[in-house]
C-alpha cells in the first residue's frame, strides 16, 4: 500500500483506538491513600501521579470489572487518628469499594483496626512483614524478600567478614536486622554490631565510631528518612566509604537525592524497583509516565511506583475472584498475578513473590547490578478469612 | 585501630558536637538571652541559611555567595519581625512565644511552597577526610571547629571590650536608665534581634554540607537552644559555654554508652531539673 | 440563684442544642467525624482553663491525654479477657492528674514567677513521654501502636458512641462555666490578675494552681480515654509535641477565656483542617496567618470577638448571709525583728534591725528614703531574703516563710503601690479578701460564700461610701483615693490582728488623708490589733497619737512618741543631713 494509504489507515487506527473503551456499568470509586504532609509528604505528588496513570491504564483496558475507576485520594501523612478518618470519609463517606495504601505501618494499623476486613485493602510500600488482617493484599517488599538472594550475592561479589547493622528503633527497622543477622550468619560473616537509633537523632558520630572500630566491612543500613541521609552523608564523610560497603533496603531515589552522588560510592541498594531498570516493562511503564505527565513530572522512585502495583494487584485480585468483596477475593487471592513494570508478581499468602533488584551508584544515580527474579517474600498467612 | 586513635576520634566528636550546639545556639542566646524574647521560630533561621546554600548552588553561583545571601534574608525578615511581631509583644511572654511559632509555621510552609518537601543535597568541596594522628578526621569539621572557636573569642572579645557591647550590657541590665542616659534603646534591640537571627542564619550556611536538608529541621535546633540556655544561663557567654558543654557534653557521654535514646531523655530530663530546681542556669547574670 | 444558674450554663445549654441537632440535620458519618474534634476540644479545654484563667501557659498537654488513652485502652482491652479490669477503668482519668498534682506541686512551691519555665518543663515532659511511647513496645506498641481497643459496652462506634461525647463535651462545658462563677472561678481569676497580692491574704496560691491544673488534666486524660475508645488505636502521636501544640492553637483560636470558645476552637479549626487541607494546598499558611492575627489584636481569641466571654454581668442580689468566723488567730502575735540583715544586688537593705513589737495599738515608721521601712516589712513576708539574724512572730520563728504562711498568722499586709485585683470587681476584690481564712474547699464551690458578710465589712462601707456606689465596676477604674481605700479595707477583712500599712495615705488630698487616719483607727480598735504603719506627712502621724519609730540606713535609730523624736538630736540630724 503507497503512503497516503497506510497514513489514512494508521490514523484511522489510530483515532479507533483513540476512542474511550466502552464500559459495562457504571464507576467503581478506589479510594488511595498517600502522605500528603508530614515526613512522608515528600513523596506524595509521585504517588499521585503514579495513581493517575494505574487509572487510565485499567480503565483503557476496560476497567476494574467492566466498571471505570474513579479515584478518591485522602492524605496519609497525618496523624493515624486523622487519617483514619480521611479513610472513613471515603469509605463510608463517599462510597469506596477499595483503599489502595502508601503510608507507614502506624497508619496502616489504624486502617486495619477501621476497616475490619470490611472493603479489601492493599498496603503497597517496603514494610516490616507480619500483616495478615482478613482483607489485606500486601505488594510492598518485606526484609526476607529484600535480602535472602542478595546478602549472599553480596557475599560472592565483596566477601565481607564483618557486618555491622544499624537501624532506626522501631519495628521494621528491629524486623529488617533480625531477617539479615541470620543470613549473614550463614554466608560465614560475623555479625559485629546491632544498634538502634530514635528517629530525632540528628548526630551519627557515635555510631560511626563505633562502626569503624569494630572494623567492619559492610553496613547494613535500616535507616529511614532524614536519617538515612544523614548517616550516609557522615558515613562518606568519614572516609568511611572506602573502607567499608553499604546495603540499605530503603534507599530510593528522593533518599538518594539527599545522600548526593557523591557520597554514595559502595552504596547497595536492594528493593523492588528503581527508575532506571531496562527491561521492557519497566522502561514501557516509565515512558508512559514521562508522556503522561512531561518533563516536569514528579520523579519517579520504588515508593511512588508501589502504587501503581498495588492498583494491578487489584484488578488482577478482582478479576480471579470476579466481585470487589472481601470474601470472594480473600478466596481467590493465592495466586493471582500480573505482569507490570517490576516484572512478574504473584499473590502467594496475602504477600507476593516478586523480582528484586540491587544497585549500587554511578555518575547518574542507580546503576542496576544484579535482579534476581520470583523471590519469596518469606511470610505465612492463611489467605482464607 | 591503636587507643590513642580511638581516644582522639572520640575527641574530635564531641569537640564537633559542642561547635555545632555553640553554632546554632549563638543565635537564640543573643535573642533570648539578652533580649528575653523566646523565639520559637529560631530553628528557621537556621534552616533558611541552610536553604541559601541550596539556592545559591542551584542558581550555580558560587557557595561561598550563601553567605551574604543568608544574612541579608534574615537580617531583612528579622528587622520585619521585630518591627511588626516583637516589639508589641514585649510584656507579654506567652504571646511573644505563640506569636513567634506561628512564624515558625509560615517560615517552613513558604519554604515548602518554594522547594518542596524534599531532601536537598549540599555540595561539599571539602570532603576529604585529613589524616590527623592515628585517626583521619573530614577536613570541613575541623575548618567548622576552627571557626567556631574564633567565632566565639570574637563575640565574647566584643561584647567585652568594645563601647557598642557596653552599650547592649547597658541595655539589658537596667532598660530604662539606658534610655534615660540616652540609648535609643528601641533601636538597639531591634538591631540586636537583628543580629541573633543572621547568627542563626549562618551558622545554617556553614552546617548546610553536613546535615540533612529539609523544611523540618529547625525544631530539633529550637528545642537544643532552649536547653542549652536553660541550663547556662541567660546574658553570660559563661553561662552560654556551661549550657553547651553540659548540655552537649552529657548528650555526647551517655550516646556513647547507652545509646542515642537514652543520650536524648537524658538531655531532657537534665533540662527538667534545671528548669525546676536552678531555671536560672549554672551563670545568670539576674 | 435560679437566674444565676441559667446565665453560666447557657453556653452548655445551646451546645448540647447543637450536639443533638447534628446527626439529624448530617448523617452518623458527620457526627462520627465531628467527635474526635469534641474530644480533643475537650483537652483544648483543660489548657484554656490553665491558660486563661490562671495564667500560666501548659505547653505539653498531650502527656496527659496520651496517657490517659494508652490507660484506657490498656485496660479495656484486657477488660475483654477479664471483665474485672474494667474496674482499673478511672485509673485512666485519675493517674494522669495525679501526675500533674505532683508536677505542679514541685514547681510552683519552689518559685512563684515560673510561668515560662513550668511551660518548658511540661514540653520536656511530653517529650520523654514520646519517647518512652515509641521505645517501650512491649507496653504500649511502640511506633505501630495499641490496636483493637474495644467500644464500651453497650456503644457502638459509629453511632451510639457519639452521644457519650455530646454528653462530655456538654459536661465539661458545663462544670467549666458554672466554676468560674463559684469562689473558686474568682480567686483564679485573682491568681492570673496578681498572684502575690492574693498570697498576702493567707491564700496557697501554688496549691490552688496545683489543683487546677490536675483538673485540667483530668479533663485531658479522659478526653485521651474517650479517644481511644472512638479510635479502637492509640499510636505515640498522642503524645506528641505537635498534638500539644494544637491544643495551644485551638485554645487561642477559639479563646482562652471561654470554655466554650476553646472546644469550638478545636471543632472549628480542626475540623475545618481535615475538610479544607486536601482543596487549599496554602491552608495551613492561612492557619499560621490566622494565628498570629489571633495573637496580635484578638487576645480573647474568635470568642472574644463574638463576645462570649463569661457574662460578668450583676449578680442577682443574694440575701446576705454571716459569714463563719475568720481561722486567723485571736490574740496580737509578739513581732520581734532580731538583728536582720537583708541585701540584694549587691546593695546591704537591712543592716542589723532589731526592734520588738508586742500588744495592741498603731505605731508608726518614719525615715527618709532608703531607710528600709518598706523592705522592713518585704522580709517579714518573704519579699526579700533574710541574709542574717531571725523574725519571731508569735513566738515562731517565721524567717523566709512564705508569704501565705505569714499571712495565715494573722499578718495583714497593705503594699505600698496600691494593688487590687484590677479586673475584677469590687464586689469580688472584697469577696476575696472576705474570704481569706474563711473559705473551705466545700465552700469555695458553692455560691453561697458570695452573700457573705461581717460586721467589719458593713462598717467599712459605711465609712467608705464612695465605695459601695461602685461594687460592681472594675477595681482597675478607680482613682487612686478610692484604690487605697479599697485596698485597706480588703487587708482589714480577714481580721489580721498584725497590720502592716505601708503608706496608706499617699497620693490622698488632705481631707482624705484625714478620714483614712480615721477608719485605720477604728479598724484598729475593732480588731484589737497591732499596726505598724509607714508613713511620710508627719501631720498624719501626729493624729495617730501612737509610738514612733525612726528607721535610717536599714536599723532602727529612735522610737518614742512623736514629740521625743523630733527633740532626738541624732534625728534631727538625719532628717537635715547633717554628716552621719
Amino acid at each position: 500500500m503507497d503512503r497516503r494509504q497506510f497514513l489514512q489507515s494508521a490514523a484511522a487506527a489510530s483515532a479507533l483506538g483513540a476512542l474511550p473503551p466502552v464500559f459495562a456499568a457504571g464507576a467503581v470509586k478506589v479510594a488511595v491513600m498517600i502522605p500528603q504532609s508530614g515526613p512522608g509528604g515528600l513523596f506524595g505528588p509521585s504517588c499521585k501521579a503514579c495513581a493517575e496513570l494505574a487509572a487510565d491504564t485499567i480503565n483503557a483496558r476496560g476497567g476494574l470489572l467492566g466498571q471505570k475507576i474513579e479515584l478518591l485520594f485522602a492524605d496519609a501523612g497525618l496523624a493515624p487518628a486523622e487519617a483514619a478518618q480521611a479513610a472513613l470519609k471515603l469509605w463510608k463517606g463517599s462510597g469506596a469499594a477499595a483503599v489502595i495504601g502508601m503510608h507507614d505501618s502506624a497508619v496502616r494499623g489504624a486502617l486495619v483496626n477501621l476497616f475490619k476486613g470490611q472493603v479489601p485493602y492493599f498496603y503497597t510500600p517496603v514494610y516490616e512483614g507480619g500483616e495478615c488482617a482478613k482483607g489485606t493484599y500486601i505488594n510492598g517488599e518485606t526484609p526476607q524478600q529484600q535480602l535472602q538472594p542478595v546478602i549472599p550475592w553480596i557475599a560472592a561479589e565483596h566477601k565481607p567478614k564483618k557486618w555491622y547493622m544499624i537501624g532506626n528503633d522501631y519495628i521494621w527497622g528491629r524486623n529488617t536486622n533480625a531477617a539479615a543477622k541470620g543470613y549473614i550468619e550463614k554466608t560465614g560473616a560475623q555479625v559485629v554490631g546491632d544498634e538502634y537509633l530514635p528517629f530525632t537523632v540528628d548526630n551519627f558520630d557515635a555510631s560511626l565510631a563505633r562502626i569503624r572500630d569494630s572494623g567492619a566491612d559492610a553496613v547494613l543500613v535500616s535507616l529511614v528518612g532524614g536519617a538515612s541521609v544523614g548517616f550516609n552523608k557522615a558515613f562518606a564523610s568519614f572516609g568511611l566509604a572506602e573502607k567499608a560497603l553499604r546495603l540499605g533496603t530503603l534507599i530510593e531515589e528522593n533518599t538518594l537525592a539527599g545522600i548526593g552522588l557523591a557520597n554514595a560510592k559502595n552504596l547497595y541498594s536492594s528493593a523492588g524497583y528503581f527508575a532506571n531498570i531496562t527491561t521492557p516493562a519497566a522502561t514501557a511503564f516509565a515512558g508512559a509516565y514521562a508522556k503522561r505527565f512531561g518533563p516536569q513530572a514528579p520523579a519517579l522512585n520504588g515508593l511512588a511506583e508501589s502504587t501503581y502495583e498495588g492498583f494491578l494487584m487489584l484488578e488482577a485480585v478482582a478479576k480471579k475472584a470476579g466481585a470487589l468483596s472481601v470474601v470472594k477475593m480473600d478466596a481467590a487471592c493465592e495466586g493471582a498475578a500480573y505482569s507490570g513494570p517490576r516484572g512478574a508478581v504473584t499473590m502467594k499468602s496475602r504477600h507476593v513473590e516478586q523480582d528484586v533488584y540491587v544497585a549500587d551508584v554511578g555518575d547518574k544515580g542507580f546503576r542496576i547490578v544484579k535482579a534476581f527474579s520470583r523471590v519469596s517474600s518469606g511470610q505465612t498467612c492463611q489467605a482464607a478469612a | 585501630m591503636t587507643m590513642d586513635g580511638g581516644t582522639l576520634l572520640h575527641s574530635l566528636n564531641l569537640v564537633y558536637e559542642l561547635a555545632t550546639l555553640a553554632l546554632t545556639t549563638l543565635g537564640l542566646a543573643v535573642v533570648f538571652g539578652l533580649l528575653g524574647v523566646m523565639n520559637m521560630a529560631h530553628g528557621e533561621f537556621v534552616m533558611i541559611g541552610a536553604y541559601s546554600v541550596v539556592a545559591v548552588q542551584q542558581w550555580g553561583l558560587p557557595t561561598i555567595a550563601a553567605f551574604p545571601l543568608a544574612i541579608a534574608v534574615c537580617a531583612a525578615l528579622g528587622w520585619v519581625v521585630e518591627r511588626w511581631l516583637i516589639r508589641p509583644l514585649y510584656r507579654r511572654p506567652f504571646d511573644t512565644l505563640l506569636a513567634t511559632w506561628a512564624l515558625a509555621m509560615l517560615m517552613r510552609k513558604v519554604v515548602e511552597a518554594i522547594w518542596g518537601k524534599g531532601f536537598r543535597n549540599v555540595d561539599n568541596a571539602l570532603t576529604v577526610a585529613v589524616p590527623i594522628g592515628d585517626t583521619s578526621y573530614p577536613a570541613y569539621r575541623l575548618g567548622l571547629i576552627a571557626l567556631a572557636i574564633v567565632l566565639l573569642a570574637a563575640l565574647s572579645f566584643w561584647y567585652r571590650r568594645s563601647s557598642a557591647g557596653l552599650r547592649v550590657r547597658a541595655m539589658t541590665g537596667n532598660p530604662m536608665l539606658a534610655q534615660a542616659l540616652g540609648i535609643d534603646t528601641q533601636r538597639l534591640a531591634s538591631r540586636t534581634f537583628v543580629v541573633g537571627v543572621v547568627f542563626a542564619g549562618a551558622a545554617g550556611v556553614m552546617l548546610a554540607p553536613l546535615i540533612r536538608v529539609e523544611p523540618g529541621i529547625g525544631v530539633d535546633y529550637l528545642l537544643d537552644g532552649f536547653f542549652v540556655l536553660v541550663v547556662g544561663g541567660l546574658g553570660t557567654l559563661g553561662g552560654f559555654a556551661g549550657g553547651v558543654g553540659v548540655i552537649g557534653g552529657s548528650q555526647a557521654l551517655v550516646s556513647s554508652i547507652a545509646g542515642q535514646t537514652s543520650g536524648y531523655a537524658v538531655v531532657l530530663i537534665i533540662s527538667i531539673l534545671f528548669l525546676w530546681l536552678k531555671p536560672d542556669g549554672i551563670f545568670s547574670r539576674r | 440563684m435560679r437566674r444565676l444558674r441559667g446565665r453560666s450554663l447557657w453556653p452548655a445549654a445551646a451546645l448540647a442544642a447543637a450536639l443533638v441537632a447534628l446527626p439529624l440535620v448530617g448523617n452518623d458519618f458527620l457526627a462520627y467525624q465531628v467527635a474526635l474534634f469534641l474530644i480533643y476540644g475537650i483537652a483544648t479545654q483543660g489548657v484554656a482553663l490553665c491558660w486563661g484563667r490562671l495564667g500560666f501557659l501548659p505547653l505539653g498537654h498531650a502527656l496527659f491525654f496520651g496517657l490517659g488513652a494508652y490507660l484506657a485502652g490498656g485496660t479495656a482491652k484486657a477488660g475483654v479477657a477479664q471483665p474485672l479490669w474494667w474496674l482499673a477503668f478511672p485509673l485512666a482519668l485519675l493517674l494522669p492528674a495525679l501526675l500533674a498534682w505532683v508536677v505542679a506541686r514541685l514547681v510552683f512551691a519552689r518559685r512563684m514567677r515560673s510561668g515560662p519555665y513550668f511551660s518548658l518543663i511540661t514540653l520536656a515532659m511530653t517529650m520523654l513521654g514520646f519517647l518512652a511511647a515509641q521505645q517501650w513496645t512491649g507496653l504500649t506498641g511502640g511506633f505501630n501502636g495499641m490496636g483493637d481497643i474495644p467500644e464500651p459496652p453497650g456503644l457502638e462506634r459509629f453511632s451510639t458512641l457519639y452521644w457519650l461525647v455530646a454528653a462530655a463535651a456538654v459536661a465539661s462545658t458545663a462544670a467549666l462555666g458554672v466554676l468560674v462563677g463559684r469562689p473558686l472561678g474568682v480567686l483564679w481569676r485573682a491568681i492570673a490578675q496578681n498572684e502575690e497580692r492574693l498570697q498576702l491574704f493567707g491564700y496557697a496560691t501554688d496549691r490552688i494552681k496545683a489543683n487546677a491544673y490536675a483538673l485540667s488534666a483530668l479533663l485531658a486524660a479522659g478526653a485521651g480515654a474517650l479517644f481511644a475508645t472512638h479510635q479502637g488505636i492509640v499510636t505515640p502521636q498522642a503524645m506528641s509535641f505537635v498534638l500539644a501544640t494544637e491544643f495551644v492553637i485551638w485554645a487561642a483560636v477559639g479563646g482562652k477565656a471561654s470554655p466554650l470558645g476553646a472546644l469550638l476552637g478545636a471543632v472549628i479549626v480542626g475540623y475545618a483542617s481535615a475538610e479544607l487541607r486536601d482543596h487549599f494546598a496554602t491552608w495551613e499558611v492561612f492557619v499560621g496567618l490566622l494565628f498570629i492575627a489571633v495573637v496580635r489584636f484578638l487576645p480573647e481569641g474568635l470568642s472574644g470577638l463574638a463576645g462570649m466571654k463569661v457574662l460578668r454581668a450583676a449578680r442577682p442580689r443574694l440575701a446576705p448571709v454571716p459569714a463563719p468566723p475568720a481561722r486567723a488567730p485571736r490574740q496580737v502575735p509578739a513581732l520581734v525583728y532580731d538583728n536582720v540583715r537583708s541585701s540584694q544586688g549587691g546593695v546591704r537593705i537591712l543592716d542589723g534591725l532589731s526592734f520588738r513589737l508586742e500588744g495592741p495599738g498603731i505605731r508608726a515608721v518614719i525615715g527618709p528614703n532608703g531607710a528600709g521601712k518598706t523592705s522592713a516589712f518585704n522580709v517579714l513576708t518573704g519579699h526579700l531574703p533574710v541574709i542574717g539574724g531571725r523574725i519571731l512572730a508569735g513566738g515562731r520563728d517565721v524567717t523566709g516563710q512564705a508569704a501565705w504562711r505569714v499571712a495565715r498568722m494573722g499578718v495583714g499586709r497593705k503594699l505600698q503601690v496600691p494593688s487590687v485585683f484590677a479586673e475584677l470587681t469590687v464586689r469580688e476584690n472584697l469577696c476575696v479578701a472576705l474570704w481569706a481564712g474563711r473559705l473551705n474547699a466545700p465552700a469555695a464551690l458553692r455560691n453561697a460564700p458570695h452573700a457573705w458578710h461581717t460586721p467589719l465589712l458593713d462598717e467599712m462601707l459605711g465609712c467608705f461610701p464612695e465605695l459601695a456606689a461602685s461594687l460592681d465596676e472594675p477595681a482597675g477604674r478607680l482613682s487612686q483615693g478610692h484604690r487605697q481605700a479599697l485596698e485597706f479595707v480588703m487587708t482589714v477583712l480577714p481580721e489580721p490582728h498584725l497590720l502592716l500599712l505601708d503608706e496608706p495615705c499617699a497620693g490622698l488630698s488632705p481631707a482624705e488623708t484625714h478620714q483614712m487616719i480615721q477608719v485605720i483607727q477604728r479598724a484598729v480598735r475593732r480588731l484589737n490589733a497591732a499596726a505598724l504603719l509607714i508613713e511620710h506627712d508627719l501631720a498624719a502621724v501626729a493624729a495617730l497619737q501612737g509610738e514612733v519609730y525612726v528607721f535610717h540606713q536599714g536599723r532602727m535609730l529612735a522610737q518614742g512618741s512623736l514629740q521625743a523624736m523630733q527633740a532626738d538630736v541624732a534625728v534631727r540630724a538625719v532628717y537635715a543631713g547633717a554628716r552621719k
